[in-house]
């Protein structure tokens, strides 16, 4: 099948005549447009449309766009032959290309520009986060004065759900780790027949440092992006607002219950961890390197003192709060479209996790400095 | 567009919907028992009918979005549910539907949610494409410079008319509309039922809408087809639908009247 052709130039006389023909749809655009561009236009030419098919408003805005570059005055050339249905399509688009072009896209900024507002988002994003926390504050300690506005109902819901729910992944992870210190550990110790202090190794390692950690991150990753997508979706549907309107505050009926929640149900996942990550340590060390779990009970009694278990489980509360507060304030302020709730939630983890590690690694330095 | 040699040049008369004994149900309830109607090329057809009279799924039935328990849908001569792929695939290409919200694609700005059927479905240079964005806004009555806001820095109306935009990018042959005017103030609902008509009347398109809007009805559609009880009640000018007597269309147009007072001082 041949090129169809759209147009014919034809000079008679020292007057030329542009012939359209065919249909020139959005369709066939491409070609259309690449025929447009070999044509050039004498001055005074006129145009014969009697053969144009069908045209639609794409068809007519290359034309009409390649006219207007080749003659000084494209709306003064004669045109033949339009049928009224054509002619209204091509009027109407002239008339809108005469409204121009379309304002330029704003100028990229300069990366320091850009790093400027980087730091100033993330100083907000800071500021906004200790703001609720000292929102989230007060609202807890005006319930010690009214404890019956505590929402007993939600608070429980948000125990089973950031809590119960989460003891098997918990159970799971936390005994994985506990399986692969001892083993690694066991693979050292064994070199200097020092098997029995894979227990010390474990025992403080796991309740002190592994557990709270890996707990928090888990819970990070469970309830914090739980808070922020329930929150967002309910001020996407505007929930929130209407909990404002009917003359509740949402920190008591939605804030609170979260945060008291995680920070009563993360001490109680940690000691799960602990004890899963023991018996996981527990289960290695007596088939690798010949510690019976009464040996293994026994060396834990004498080794691991209680501080290190205490600092393991205090920690807990205090990642909790973190969590909670980065979850519900990013939750309350997304903006009002879907993909700002994604974008939230994954902000959400991320943040929870790094500023759990940070806590950590304070934590850390200043209980050694106490010497605890 | 490519594996397509020649432009189709379809028949500027004859049906291009056809609905054809449409039953639809969902478990024991019975939508739609057997429901037909026909669109000619370049009218502008309303479809209205009560709260759960299935309007909509009748609407997502035609464009291939839900599949009918019986009954045919042919848009364009194919059949939306028996042709083979490739073929329903062209004839999308060839409708445009806006949903009733809009369903922009908010991670793209309004020019690139408009630009996504032409950068899919055609092989144009970026810049023809740029034109043809700006063009389709000017078409859908948005300024020059909304195509650089994100839809959620819109307002209702103007999420509608992007909406639009992004419907006739590629020229369909049909546009079909889910309640254009739901949820805009009566001045912009106006502009809109003028967009549409416009629409109508410059470019040639067939358009399809479900509406609740008794003022669009009476001011700008051709016809009216009314879905009740699972069957089409009555189709026709809304002259000849008003004249039907029905519980619930006389209560629907009465509504109107109320409006102008004819009942006010008598209750």
């Amino acid at each position: 099948m041949t090129e169809p052709t759209w147009f014919r130039l034809h000079t008679e006389g020292g007057r030329s005549v542009l012939y359209l023909q065919g249909a020139w749809r959005l369709a066939r655009l491409e070609s259309i447009e690449a025929r447009l561009q070999r044509l050039t236009l004498p001055a005074d030419t006129g145009i014969d449309a009697s053969a144009l098919e069908q045209i639609d408003s794409a068809g007519a805005m290359v034309l009409l766009r390649r006219l207007d570059l080749e003659v000084d005055a494209a709306s003064t050339l004669a045109w033949t032959g339009l049928n009224e249905g054509h002619r209204r399509i091509i009027d109407r688009v002239r008339e809108q290309l005469a409204v121009g072009p379309p304002p330029p896209a704003p100028r990229r900024q300069s990366w320091l520009a850009g790093v400027g507002r980087r730091v100033t988002l993330l100083v907000e994003l800071l500021t906004g986060h200790a703001n609720q926390l000292g929102g989230t504050l007060v609202a807890m300690a005006s319930l010690l004065l009214r404890p019956h506005r505590l929402r007993m109902r939600e608070l429980v819901v948000q125990l089973e759900q950031t809590g119960l729910d989460a003891i098997p992944v918990v159970a799971l992870v936390t005994a994985l780790i506990g399986v692969v210190m001892a083993y690694l550990l066991g693979l050292q110790a064994e070199q200097y027949g020092a098997n029995i202090f894979v227990v010390d190794g474990v025992g403080i390692g796991a309740t002190r440092e592994f557990a709270p950690i890996i707990v928090a991150v888990v819970v990070a990753g469970r309830s914090g992006a739980a808070f922020t997508a329930q929150l967002g979706s309910m001020r996407l549907t505007e929930e929130i607002d209407a909990i404002r309107t009917l003359g509740l505050d949402p920190w008591q009926v939605l804030v609170v219950p979260r945060v008291l929640a995680l920070m009563l149900a993360l001490p109680l996942l940690v000691f799960v961890g602990d004890v899963m990550s023991l018996l996981g340590a527990m289960a290695i060390t007596g088939s690798m390197l010949d510690i019976t779990a009464t040996a293994f009970v026994a060396r834990l009694q004498d080794v691991l003192d209680v501080r290190h278990v205490l600092v393991g489980l205090l920690k807990a509360p205090v990642f909790a709060l973190v969590i909670a507060v980065i979850g519900t304030r990013m939750g309350m302020t997304v903006g009002r479209d879907t993909r700002a709730v994604g974008a939230a939630t994954t902000s959400t983890v991320v943040q929870s996790i790094v500023a759990v590690i940070l806590l950590d690694a304070a934590f850390a330095v200043l209980l050694q400095a106490m010497e605890i | 567009m490519v594996a397509d040699p020649e432009p189709q040049v379809a028949p500027d008369r004859g049906p291009v919907i056809e609905v054809d004994g449409i039953v639809t149900r969902f478990g024991a309830q019975t939508v739609h028992d057997g429901v037909s109607f026909s669109v000619p090329r370049g009218s502008l057809v309303a479809l209205i009918g009560g709260s759960g009279s299935g309007k909509s799924v009748l609407l997502r039935e035609m464009i291939g979005l839900h599949r009918p328990s019986g009954g045919q849908v042919r848009l364009l001569g194919t059949d939306m549910w028996s042709a083979p792929q490739a073929e329903r695939n062209a004839v999308r290409r060839r409708f445009g539907m806006m949903f009733q919200d809009g369903a922009l694609f908010s991670s793209l700005s309004v020019a690139q949610n408009v630009a996504v059927p032409l950068h899919e479905h055609t092989r144009l240079a970026a810049a023809t494409i740029d034109q043809l964005v700006a063009l389709r806004l000017l078409q859908a009555g948005l300024p020059a410079d909304a195509g650089g806001k994100m839809p959620s820095a819109l307002s209702g109306g103007m999420r509608k008319r992007a909406a639009i935009a992004r419907a006739i990018a590629l020229e369909p042959e049909i546009l079909f509309l889910d309640e254009p005017t739901s949820g805009l103030d009566p001045i912009t609902a106006r502009g809109f039922d003028r967009l549409v008509r416009s629409l109508v009347d410059e470019l040639g398109i067939t358009v399809l809408v479900v509406t609740h809007d008794l003022d669009t009805l009476l001011t700008v559609v051709d016809r009216v087809i009314v879905l009740s009880q699972g069957r089409v009640l009555a189709d026709g000018s809304v002259a000849e639908v008003t004249a039907v007597d029905d519980r619930w269309l006389n209560e629907y147009f009465s509504v109107r009247t109320m409006l102008h007072g004819d009942r006010i001082d008598g209750s």
